[in-house]
């Protein structure tokens, strides 16, 4: 899969869970400092990753990945 | 501007600020950030509030931004409340923006481990960069009360009523605590600050803060942890005697596992916390066991003036209690007024014949408020008193409520400070009540009066009379000689010096150490024994052996020079078999010391600190009886006089049960000489003089023995 399909699908789980306009959503994007993910929503983000991409992620690792770029490298790492 | 100067500046907008930027709210009614915003909003702060979040469009009515850099009106506090993983971005942010004054309320930092460490670490080198000074991170914030501030940026439950009194705290969830039991005591508090991890603003600038404060008359402070403890004490005098202001201070943590590893009489005795308590007693600064203690001492500082000295007239409508209160006045070392002669006439005149005119006075059980008046009023006015003790115990005529109005209008027309005690708990309640109202100390207990009253007027003591006790006594000593033979030690990598060598080290500072010579054979022994004389000291030399006692390397009372030659060799034969890898280095000779009162003196190194000074009862049962004392070098001679009077056995010295008196005066030399020498010399870890034997009146003291740890 390429870098910018998964990123397109990234931003749109995470258009869903914090209900935000996936094109408002950039790159390098925080999930805390810039996009206002409390740690409940944290949770959620990673279970909606997981739904769209089909994978099962290590939570505690998911947990410390910080921006959209990081999450996307971070789910490849999956589908590799 | 150094650091404390930058903090200084920036502490006034943390506590006075004009506008408040809250970095990282949320609308989550009971979260942190929330609650943090609805208790600035609560508690009408006098200012502007700028919540700053990346999704809400508002917060209780409150527009956001979505960064602190958006914030287009000047901000001079950021009350930083995002998880600690984003708290650099942030502190950077806030420093872009050139707010200089923040408090971290989050949590995960150096409390959390190693991780926590490095991003605590991160934010302290953003605060730098940018000249912010914080408080926290890992804190319950910070109030304000004054009328003109108003400022609750803390998720305590409830803002204080203003007061006096200024609450410093390293754990959050005391403060909260505090707060609950001072607004059941209607205690007040001018400023509240909890300092959590104190990454940046340390507990040493608060109390500075504080000592500047007009609205703050008495600090308290909860530690933990004290990471400098001479600079707290430096603070701490420069508070306590140059503006007057008392610290009174709860330090947790009095467990002691470092003191079992020590190698010295000194290093066992001397656990952390009795070196603390000596040196925060030291400092001048009222330590306290518990929240109960701290707050019914606070409140006699914070309410009543001070006594001009410790003469206590107690009244009472109750026997029992006013024996108890006189029981414990004298206890605690204070005195009961007698009465003047006019004094004593208006209360033949005034109060009833069954009456106890005389201190303490008992107005009897069936006293209403026109008797108490005439008790309190009258012993205020009595230039042989200088304080009152009210007890009250409720009977069935007894006019409670009306009482302590009457305490309360005599209290406001007096200078002197009076305390109470309502006995009871249901009955007097309504008076208890008035009486706090109206910043009337009052106790459940009556020996609780003496007690706070003790602290105050033992502060009084100190805070005046610290100015004129520094320590003058000129001392005539060969410091590059002791450091070289040190420095010499430590290169070789010696964990501590044979006697010889400690026996130099002492004699460059002019302490009182006898002629000794180190003998290779038994011939060179009785050779020197006959120069110095009859009775000698035989004692091995070993680098590896510490307590010479244990393995019978010591022979006292040697007469002549043929048992000093047959000592000699009874010594090597007894290391030979009780340690046998000890390499021997020769049998020091010395002349017997006449019989005396054995004293330890010491030095400990401690991290917090520094070198410390031990006095105490000295001899093999030292650890036993544990009677020692403490004090931080250098030594004033307030604290030299201290340090010795303070233990029991120092009443021997002073010919207790017709002893002769001893040579107290070598001693205080001795411990002057010995301060300087832990001043001089700080790679010393340890520092044993066991026994110094202390001769009578005028006839001087001498070490018998000693030793250097490094």
């Amino acid at each position: 899969m390429k870098t910018t399909d998964a990123s397109t699908r990234v931003k749109k789980s995470i258009s869903k869970v914090l209900k935000i306009d996936p094109e408002s959503i950039a790159d390098d994007a925080n999930f805390i400092f810039d996009l206002g993910a409390d740690s409940l929503q944290s949770i959620s983000l990673i279970a909606a990753f997981e739904e769209e991409f089909d994978i099962e992620m290590d939570e505690d690792k998911a947990l410390e990945v910080q921006t959209v770029s990081d999450a996307v490298k971070f789910i490849e790492g999956y589908l590799n | 501007m150094n650091k404390s100067e930058i903090h200084r500046h920036n502490l006034d907008k943390i506590f006075n600020p004009k506008s408040i930027a809250i970095v990282g709210a949320n609308n989550v009614q009971g979260s942190v950030p929330f609650d943090i915003v609805n208790n600035i909003l609560k508690s009408d702060f006098h200012g502007t509030v700028f919540p700053v979040s990346p999704r809400e469009k508002s917060i209780v009515c409150l527009k956001t931004y979505k960064y602190v850099i958006d914030i287009q009106d000047p901000v001079d506090l950021a009350i930083l409340v995002f998880p600690s993983s984003v708290c650099h971005l942030a502190l950077e942010q806030i420093g872009q923006k050139g707010i200089k004054s923040v408090i971290i309320i989050s949590a995960g930092f150096k409390e959390v481990g190693i991780a926590g460490k490095e991003k605590e670490t991160q934010i302290k080198e953003i605060a730098d960069k940018y000249d912010i000074s914080f408080i926290g991170p890992n804190c319950l914030g910070v109030i304000n009360t004054d009328p003109g501030v108003k400022l609750n940026a803390s998720f305590a439950r409830n803002m204080p009523s203003e007061g006096n009194i200024g609450f410093l705290s390293q754990s959050g969830a005391l403060c909260t605590a505090v707060l609950d039991y001072a607004q059941s005591k209607n205690i007040g508090f001018s400023k509240f600050v909890s300092f959590g991890n104190k990454a940046d603003i340390s507990e040493i600038d608060l109390l500075y803060y504080l000592a500047d404060d007009p609205k703050t008359k008495v600090i308290l402070i909860y530690l933990e942890e004290i990471s400098d403890g001479k600079a707290l004490m430096k603070c701490a005098k420069d508070i306590i005697s140059g503006i007057g202001k008392p610290i009174l201070a709860i330090k947790s943590g009095r467990t002691d596992e470092g003191a079992a590893a020590a190698a010295s009489h000194t290093g066992s005795l001397a656990g952390s916390d009795d070196i603390c308590n000596a040196a925060l007693k030291q400092a001048g600064i009222i330590r306290c066991d518990d929240i109960r203690e701290m707050f019914d001492k606070a409140i006699a500082f914070a309410y009543q003036p001070i006594p001009k000295s410790n003469r206590v007239a107690i009244i009472t409508n109750a026997g029992g209690p006013g024996v108890l209160t006189t029981d414990a006045l004298i206890k605690d070392g204070q005195q009961l007024a007698k009465f003047s002669d006019d004094t004593t006439k208006i209360f033949k005149k005034k109060l009833p014949k069954t009456a106890n005119i005389k201190n303490p006075v008992d107005v009897i059980g069936d006293a209403r408020a026109d008797r108490y008046n005439v008790a309190v009023t009258e012993s205020l006015k009595d230039k042989n008193v200088d304080a009152g003790f009210i007890i009250l115990t409720p009977q069935s005529m007894t006019e409670i409520d009306k009482i302590a109005q009457e305490i309360v209008k005599v209290s406001k027309g007096s200078d002197k400070p009076i305390y109470t005690s309502f006995m009871g708990a249901t009955d007097v309640e309504a008076g208890i009540r008035i009486l706090q109202q109206n910043n009337i100390p009052h106790y459940i207990l009556p020996e609780s009066m003496s007690k706070a009253f003790t602290s105050v007027y033992e502060f009084s003591k100190f805070s005046n009379g610290k100015s004129n006790n520094e320590n003058k006594v000129t001392i005539k000593k060969n410091k590059n000689k002791a450091v070289k033979i040190l420095e010499a030690a430590i290169n070789e990598k010696k964990k501590f010096l044979t006697e010889n060598k400690t026996n130099e080290i002492l004699s460059c500072y002019d302490l009182p150490v006898l002629k000794s010579f180190v003998a290779n054979t038994s011939e060179e022994a009785a050779e020197f024994a006959d120069k110095i004389g009859y009775p000698v000291v035989l004692k091995i030399v070993s680098d590896d052996i510490v307590h010479k006692f244990d393995i019978k390397g010591i022979l006292l009372n040697v007469e002549n020079r043929n048992d000093v030659k047959n000592g000699f060799d009874s010594i090597i034969e007894n290391v030979s078999v009780n340690a046998p890898d000890a390499k021997i280095n020769g049998i020091l000779v010395r002349k017997m010391i006449p019989t005396g009162e054995e004293i330890i003196l010491g030095i400990k190194r401690d991290n917090s600190f520094g070198q410390v000074i031990m006095y105490g009862l000295g001899g093999i049962f030292v650890e036993i009886f544990q009677d020692v004392s403490f004090r931080v070098a250098p030594l004033s001679t307030n604290d030299i006089k201290s340090m010795v009077s303070e233990t029991k056995s120092s009443k021997i010295l002073f010919g207790a049960r017709g002893r002769k008196l001893k040579d107290v005066e070598s001693l205080y030399s001795c411990l002057s000489k010995l301060s300087e020498l832990a001043v001089d010399l700080p790679m010393i870890k340890e520092l044993d003089i066991n026994p110094l034997i202390l001769l009578d009146e005028n006839e001087g003291c001498f070490i018998a023995d000693a030793k250097i740890m490094l």
